[in-house]
Parts: structure tokens; sequence; C-alpha cells
């Protein structure tokens, strides 16, 4: 069978790939697929150790439904900012999005 | 009664190999268009993954919400904001922003996957036998987390709103 800490590597590697993507991407598009990168492998990892636990318990699994649920919100209201973005700058390199600064 | 009969380790691979390959893609790929439609495999991977650990209600959320409505909306909103410039855009990083990205990634994900192999020995090797059904899910959302639940209801109205606010064109 396939061990508890075989999810938490593959968790890892993904979360080490949202990161990557989050700190040198300069695409808006590509720092929001980052963040669902990132927000995937918190779910995958409720998901097994609420299925390793003992005894049996689905507590985690209502947790990756509410994490779920929040991640499609959030994403929602990303991809509205990002057209704001792009409607007032035509643009959407973050790099050039730099207008707050002082 | 196994209608699957390939053993749970190699599954366990192709599906890690999906879901790590489609989301190196999904940031590396040059056209944004296969990056959205990467994201959408490497979600249908991780959706393989809680069929394997027995949470098929959460692999229907994932393929429903996550691959039918954000993926939609994300490649939606690639063709709203389109322009040569933005396909042209290969995002390589520059000078030593690569390097620096890489070594903080890898420093964080071995860091974090060195700790998980540590504790291994105490951790179990094979998921306890009887799961529960899919209709506990029910009991707990209403019964253990009701508040939450209703939170999050508001939250999706707001976030809702928001969204509509934000993108509306004003005159």
């Amino acid at each position: 069978m396939v061990a508890l800490t075989s999810y938490l590597i593959v968790s890892a590697a993904l979360l080490g790939i949202g990161v990557y993507g989050l700190s040198v991407k300069k695409n808006a598009m590509r720092i929001l697929f980052a963040v669902e990168i990132i927000v995937n492998a918190a779910n995958l990892n409720f998901a097994a150790f609420t299925r390793y636990m003992n005894p049996p318990s689905v507590s985690g699994q209502v947790i990756v439904f509410y994490s779920i649920a929040a991640a499609a919100m959030e994403a929602c209201v990303g991809l509205a900012l990002i057209l704001v973005a792009f409607r007032l700058n035509s643009t959407i390199d973050v790099r050039k999005l730099n207008k707050l600064k002082g | 009664m196994a209608l699957i009969t390939v053993p749970p380790d190699i599954t366990f691979i192709v599906l890690a190999a999906v879901a790590i390959i489609g989301s190196i893609m999904a940031l590396q790929a040059k056209e944004l268009i296969y990056g959205a439609i990467s994201l959408a495999i490497s979600f249908i991977g991780i959706a393989g993954f809680y069929v394997f650990l027995d949470a098929p209600y959460l692999a229907m959320l994932q393929i429903a919400i996550y691959v039918g409505a954000v993926v939609v909306l994300i490649l939606f909103t690639i063709m709203l904001v389109r322009r040569e410039e933005t396909d042209e855009m290969v995002d390589r990083p520059e000078g030593g922003e690569g390097a620096i990205g890489l070594w903080l990634a890898g420093l964080l994900s071995v860091g974090i996957a060195g700790v998980a192999a540590l504790a291994g020995p105490n951790l179990p090797n094979a998921p306890p036998p009887g799961n529960l059904p899919v209709s506990e899910l029910g009991p707990v959302l209403a019964v253990e987390y009701p508040i939450p639940l209703i939170i999050l209801a508001l939250l999706l109205s707001a976030a809702l709103l928001g969204a509509l606010v934000l993108a509306k064109v004003e005159k």
C-alpha cells in the first residue's frame, strides 16, 4: 500500500512549483495559476491526513470542501482584478503595474 | 470486488506524474491557453488522488468546480486580455531571478519533504480499513461545522458581488 509520506512528498513538490511560479513569473495570469497550485497542494494534504486517521474521520474532507469554495471565490475576484488592471493599463505584466509605487 | 486490478503503487506514481508535470507545464508552457489546459490536467490528477483516497465527493467537487468552473473562467479571461505583446511575453526570468526562485522553492519543498521523510517511520504505512461512506459527510457538515457553512455562504455572495462591481464598465 501507499504510505502517508508519499502524499506529503507529492504535496511538497506541488508547493515548491507554486512558490517558484509566485516568485519568478511576471504575467498576472501565471501568478494566479501558481496560487491555485499551492491551494491544491494544501487540499491534497488534508485529504491524505484524514484518510489515514484512526479511528476514521471525515473532518478533513469537510475542510477541503470549504477550501475549494474559498479558492473558487479567490479565482473569481482575482480574475476580475486582472480584467480591471488590463482595462486601465493595457497590460497584465506585474512589473509594469507599479502606479502605487511612490 | 475490484474493478481495477492495477497495483496501487503504479496508480500513485501515474497520478503524481500527471499532477506534477501538469503544474510545471501550466507555469512553463509558451502559450497562456496551453498553460490553462495543463492546469486543468493537473487538477484532474489531483481529483484522481481524491478517488484513490476514498473521497469520491471531493473528486466530484474538484472536477466540477476547478476543472469545470475555474479553468473555464480563466480561459475566458485569457481570451479577453489577449494582446500580441502578452502572447509573445514568454515570461522567462531575467538575470538572477530564476536562480533565486528555484533556490527558494527548492529549499522549501526539500525541507518539507525531508521532514515528512524523517517522520516516515512514525506515520502509518497503509490506510486503516473501514473507510466512512460519503453519507457521513452531511451530518459532519451540518452538525459539527454549521457556523463556517453560513459564513461561507455570506462570503460567496460577497465575493460574487465584489467581482461584479470590480469588473463593471463605468460609463
